[in-house]
C-alpha cells in the first residue's frame, strides 16, 4: 500500500505542474505545442486529449506538463492577461490549470471503497432511481444542445470577422490603387493643390 | 632605514609553522604541514579562510586542502573555492539562494581549486554546512547564529548546474572534510576568532590619535582609555614606534630617550583635555568616515590590509548573525510543517494498512458474512424482510407466495421464515462453489441464480481477477479497439458514473455486477465536461454480453455509492459523421494563393498579440465570447446540480 500512496502523491505533483490547453487548431502538433510553451519554461511532456463524445466540436485539447508548478501557474496567469495565438490568428487558445480527471492513466485513489446495489421494481427507491436515470439523460441532451449553440455562436463571430477583414483589405487595396494609377495626382492638379507627391 | 622597515614587517607578520605532515617533491625538499600560526591566528588543514583581493567588494572564501613550504622557503596553500551567489547569478534559474549562502565548487575545470601564496590569507571564516545528509553532523542553533556563511549545495563549474547532492568525493576532496567537524573541535575555534577581531579593532583605534589631522577623531580614541591595563603596554609600544618613524624621516637628527618619555606624557595629557567634549550625532558620523580614511592612510603593509578586511568582516559578521536569526525563525515553521506532513503520512499509511487488513479479513471469511447480513437485516427492517421473502418465493415457489399474501402477516411468521432463508443461501453458496469449477457455459446458466442472490443486497466492489487477462498480445491503440468493437457490437457507453472513478475501477464494477470481463476507459474531462457525472466506454468480449448488460441496466437500477444509477446504452456512431472545419483562424485569399509554396516551409510562430492592432481587437472579441460561453456552461451545470440534489434527497437507501 505504501507504493500506492507514493504513486498517487507523485500523480498529484504531476497535476500541479500541468496546464490544460484548448481551442487548439487541428494544425497544432506536439512539436508546435512544445515550441510554444518552451517560451515560458521547460516542457516535459505533451499529451492530446482524445475526443470520443463531442462529435461536432473539432477544437482540440491538450495537457502540457511543465518542469515545476511555478512555471505552470505563471503560464495560466500570463495567458489570462494577453491573448496567445498558435498556428493561426486571431482566435486565441485558452489555458487553465489541470485537474485530476483530465488524465486518462491516473492511478486509483488509495483507500477508496465502492459498494453498489441492485434495485428491482418492487423496491421503494426504484421509481426515484428511474427518475434519476431520465434526469441524467435529459441533462446530457441539454449539454449537447448548449454545445451546439456555442458552436453556432463561434461560427457566426468567425464569419463576421472574416467580413471585417475583407472590408479592411479592400479599403487598403483601393487606397494603394488610387495612388498607383495616378488618379490622386490628377485630382490634385484639377483642384490646384500644390506640393502633393505620391512617393 | 630599510633595515628598520624589515624589522617592523617581521614583528607585524608573525608566522610559525605548526604540526608537520610529510615531505614531498622529487628531492624530498618540500615539507607539508597540518597547521600554522599567521598574524596571531591559528589555522588548521581544511579550515575556511578569507582571501583578500584589492578592488573586490567581497573577499573570496576557500577551504585549505594543502599547506606546504618549498625549498626556497616560499609558503604555498591549495584552496578549494566557494562561490558567492552574485558570482553565479546567471545559472540560478528558478532556484533562490538563502541569506548568507555560498556554494561549494565541484566538477572539473577552472574555478574549483588552485594554489596561492600563504600570505594572501586575510583571516578565518566560519562556514557551516546545513545539509541534511546523514554523514553531516547537524549544527546547533548557536552555531548557526555565529556562522559567517552557510552552504549545502554545490556548483558544477563544467556543466554550470547547482545540485544539493554530495558524492563521496567532490573534486577530489573527501566528503568528511566538506561537512561540519565534531562539536568539540568547532566550539574550540570560534572564541579565538572573536577575540582576535576585537584585538585588531582595538589596535586600529590606537593608531588614530597620533595622526593629529582631525581633532574630532580623538573622541573615538578617548573611549579606549577604559580598556584594561594589559592593552596599555601595546599602545605605548605603538606610540614609541611611530614617534621613532616620525622623527627619523625629516633629517635624521639624533633622538634621546628622555625626549621620547616626555612626548608620550604630553600625548596622554592632550587626551585628558578632550574627554569632557560634547558628543553629537554629526560628530559620531564624521569620525567613522575619517576613521576609515585614517586607516587607509596609515596602512602600508599587507598586515594592515588584513586588519582592514577584519574590520569589514566584523560588520558582515554582525549582519550575518542578524540574518541567521531571521533565518532561524523562518526555518522553524518549515520544520514544523515537515513534521506535520510526516505525521499525516504516518496516518495515511495506517489507513492503508487498515484497509489492507480489512480486505484480508473479508477474503479469509467470505462464507460467514452472508449469515450475518441475513440475520441482521430482518431485525432492522421487518417490512423489507417480508417483501424480500415474498420476492424470493416469487422466484422459486408461486404457491408459497400466494399463501403468504392471503394468509396472516404477523411477526412470528417472519421470524419463522428467517432460518429458511439461511438454508436457501447456503444451498446457493454450494451451487456457486460447484459452478466455479465448471466451464463458462455453466457459469452463464447459473448467472440468474446469482442475480437472485444479489436482490436487495449491496455488494462491495473488489478487485477483478487478473488471471484471465491475456498477456500474450499487446493491446492495440484505444481508438482502433473502440472502432472495431463498435463494428462488432461489443461497445457499451456508460454514463452517470462518479467522475472520480478510474478506468480500472469501472472494470471492477462491471466484473462484480455482471461477472463479465471488459476493458474500460473513462472519458477524460475537458473544460465543458459535466462535473456531476462521468462517462466511460467498455469493450466486452461478446455481443450477447453487451446486449445483456444494456438490457439489465435499462430494466433494473445499479446504484453507486453517491446515489446515482448507472445509465448504459449502445455507443452512438463515432467516426461516420463528417467533421466540420475549425473556425476562428482567418487569412486573406489572395495572399493564401500567392504564398502557397512558402506556407509549406514556413515555421509556425506562437505569440501574444499586442494591443492596438486588428488582430488584438478580434482576439478580444473571441475572449468575450469565450467568457460568455463559460458563463452559459456554469449556469447549466448549476441548474443540473440543484435538480439532482433535490431528487436524490428522496432516496431512502441504507
Amino acid at each position: 500500500m505504501d507504493s500506492a500512496e507514493e504513486k498517487y502523491a507523485a500523480f498529484e505533483e504531476t497535476v500541479n505542474r500541468t496546464v490544460y490547453v484548448d481551442n487548439l487548431s487541428p494544425l497544432v502538433t506536439e512539436a508546435v505545442l512544445k515550441t510554444a510553451f518552451n517560451q515560458f519554461g521547460n516542457v516535459e511532456k505533451v499529451e492530446f486529449i482524445a475526443n470520443f463524445t463531442q462529435l461536432r466540436s473539432t477544437s482540440r485539447c491538450a495537457l502540457v506538463e511543465m518542469q515545476n508548478p511555478k512555471q505552470a501557474k505563471q503560464i495560466v496567469e500570463e495567458m489570462s492577461n494577453l491573448p496567445f495565438m498558435m498556428s493561426g490568428m486571431p482566435r486565441p487558445v485558452r489555458v487553465l490549470a489541470a485537474e485530476k480527471e483530465m488524465f486518462e492513466d491516473r492511478p486509483r485513489k488509495p483507500g477508496r471503497k465502492i459498494t453498489c446495489r441492485w434495485l428491482d421494481q418492487d423496491d421503494p427507491d426504484f421509481q426515484i432511481a428511474q427518475k434519476l436515470k431520465h434526469l441524467a439523460k435529459k441533462h446530457a441532451a441539454e449539454a449537447s444542445f448548449l454545445l451546439k449553440q456555442q458552436l453556432a455562436e463561434e461560427e457566426k463571430l468567425a464569419n463576421q470577422q472574416a467580413e471585417t477583414l475583407k472590408a479592411n483589405y479592400k479599403k487598403y487595396e483601393m487606397m494603394d490603387a488610387v495612388l498607383f494609377d495616378g488618379t490622386a495626382k490628377s485630382l490634385a492638379n484639377h483642384y490646384d493643390m500644390k506640393g502633393f507627391k505620391p512617393s | 632605514m630599510s633595515h628598520l622597515m624589515e624589522v617592523d614587517k617581521g614583528e607585524n607578520l608573525e608566522f610559525n609553522w605548526g604540526k608537520k605532515r610529510g615531505v614531498g617533491g622529487n628531492k624530498k625538499e618540500v615539507q607539508f604541514y597540518e597547521s600554522f600560526t599567521y598574524d596571531g591566528v591559528d589555522y588548521m588543514l581544511h579550515d575556511c579562510v578569507y582571501m583578500y583581493k584589492e578592488g573586490e567588494p567581497e573577499p573570496y572564501i576557500g577551504k585549505l586542502i594543502k599547506i606546504w613550504e618549498n625549498a626556497d622557503k616560499t609558503k604555498k596553500v591549495k584552496v578549494h573555492w566557494f562561490f558567492h551567489p552574485s558570482e553565479i547569478l546567471n545559472y540560478f534559474g528558478d532556484k533562490e539562494a538563502l541569506q548568507n549562502e555560498i556554494f561549494l565548487a565541484s566538477g572539473e575545470g577552472v574555478g574549483v581549486a588552485n594554489v596561492n601564496p600563504l600570505e594572501a590569507i586575510a583571516g578565518k571564516c566560519n562556514v557551516i554546512c546545513i545539509s541534511r545528509d546523514s554523514r553531516n553532523p547537524q549544527p546547533s542553533e548557536q552555531e548557526l547564529e555565529m556562522a559567517d556563511y552557510i552552504f549545502y549545495r554545490t556548483f558544477d563549474v563544467k556543466h554550470h548546474t547547482i545540485s544539493d547532492r554530495m558524492n563521496d568525493k567532490v573534486a577530489g576532496l573527501e566528503v568528511k572534510f566538506i561537512f561540519n567537524r565534531k562539536e568539540s573541535e568547532q566550539t574550540g575555534n570560534v572564541p579565538k576568532l572573536d577575540s582576535d577581531k576585537k584585538a585588531e579593532a582595538v589596535a586600529c583605534n590606537q593608531t588614530l590619535p597620533l595622526s593629529g589631522e582631525n581633532p574630532t577623531v580623538e573622541f573615538k580614541a578617548a573611549r579606549t582609555d577604559g580598556i584594561a591595563n594589559d592593552l596599555m603596554e601595546t599602545r605605548s609600544e605603538d606610540v614609541k614606534g611611530l614617534l621613532v618613524e616620525r622623527k627619523f624621516l625629516p633629517g635624521g637628527k639624533p633622538v634621546s630617550s628622555a625626549a621620547l618619555d616626555s612626548d608620550a606624557v604630553a600625548t596622554t595629557s592632550g587626551q585628558q583635555g578632550t574627554i569632557p567634549g560634547v558628543k553629537t550625532d554629526s560628530n559620531k558620523r564624521e569620525p567613522e568616515k575619517s576613521k576609515l580614511r585614517d586607516c587607509r592612510v596609515v596602512v602600508k603593509d599587507k598586515a594592515k590590509f588584513t586588519s582592514d578586511s577584519d574590520t569589514s568582516d566584523r560588520k558582515s559578521a554582525k549582519k550575518s548573525m542578524a540574518g541567521m536569526k531571521a533565518l532561524g525563525t523562518t526555518s522553524a515553521p518549515s520544520e514544523r510543517k515537515l513534521k506535520l506532513g510526516f505525521g499525516k503520512d504516518i496516518l495515511e499509511s495506517d489507513k492503508g494498512v487498515k484497509s489492507g487488513i480489512d480486505a484480508g479479513a473479508l477474503e479469509d471469511r467470505p462464507s460467514k458474512k452472508p449469515r450475518i447480513d441475513s440475520s441482521v437485516k430482518p431485525e432492522k427492517k421487518k417490512n423489507d424482510g417480508v417483501q424480500k421473502l415474498s420476492i424470493n418465493s416469487d422466484g422459486n415457489n408461486a404457491d408459497l407466495a400466494v399463501t403468504l399474501t392471503v394468509g396472516e402477516k404477523t411477526k412470528p411468521e417472519a421470524t419463522f421464515l428467517g432460518p429458511d432463508k439461511d438454508r436457501k443461501q447456503r444451498t446457493d453458496e454450494k451451487m456457486i462453489k460447484f459452478s466455479n469449477g465448471k466451464l463458462l457455459k455453466v457459469s452463464a446458466q447459473d448467472s440468474p441464480s446469482e442475480d437472485i442472490k444479489t436482490e436487495g443486497d449491496g455488494f462491495e466492489v473488489t478487485r477483478r481477477p487478473d488471471v484471465e487477462r491475456s498477456k500474450w498480445f499487446r493491446p492495440l491503440p484505444w481508438e482502433e479497439r473502440m472502432k472495431s468493437a463498435h463494428e462488432q457490437g461489443t461497445l457499451v457507453h456508460l454514463s452517470n458514473l462518479d467522475p472520480e472513478y478510474t478506468s480500472g475501477e469501472v472494470e471492477d464494477i462491471i466484473w462484480n455486477a455482471f461477472k463479465e470481463n471488459c476493458t474500460a476507459r473513462m472519458v477524460q474531462r475537458t473544460a465543458i465536461s459535466n462535473r456531476h457525472s462521468g462517462q466511460a466506454f467498455i469493450i466486452l468480449k461478446t455481443q450477447a454480453a453487451a446486449e445483456r448488460i444494456i438490457k439489465e441496466l435499462e430494466d433494473r437500477c445499479l446504484m453507486l455509492p453517491n446515489g446515482s444509477p448507472i445509465v448504459g446504452r449502445s455507443a452512438p456512431p463515432l467516426f461516420q459523421e463528417k467533421k466540420s472545419t475549425f473556425v476562428g483562424h482567418l487569412c486573406i485569399d489572395k495572399i493564401k494563393q500567392q504564398t502557397q509554396r512558402e506556407m509549406r516551409e514556413a515555421v509556425s510562430t506562437s505569440h501574444c498579440s499586442q494591443p492596438n492592432t486588428i488582430e488584438y481587437e478580434m482576439a478580444m472579441e473571441w475572449c468575450l465570447l469565450q467568457s460568455r460561453s463559460e458563463r452559459w456552461w456554469k449556469q447549466l451545470y448549476k441548474q443540473h446540480g440543484v435538480e439532482l440534489r433535490k431528487l436524490k434527497a428522496n432516496l431512502k437507501l441504507k
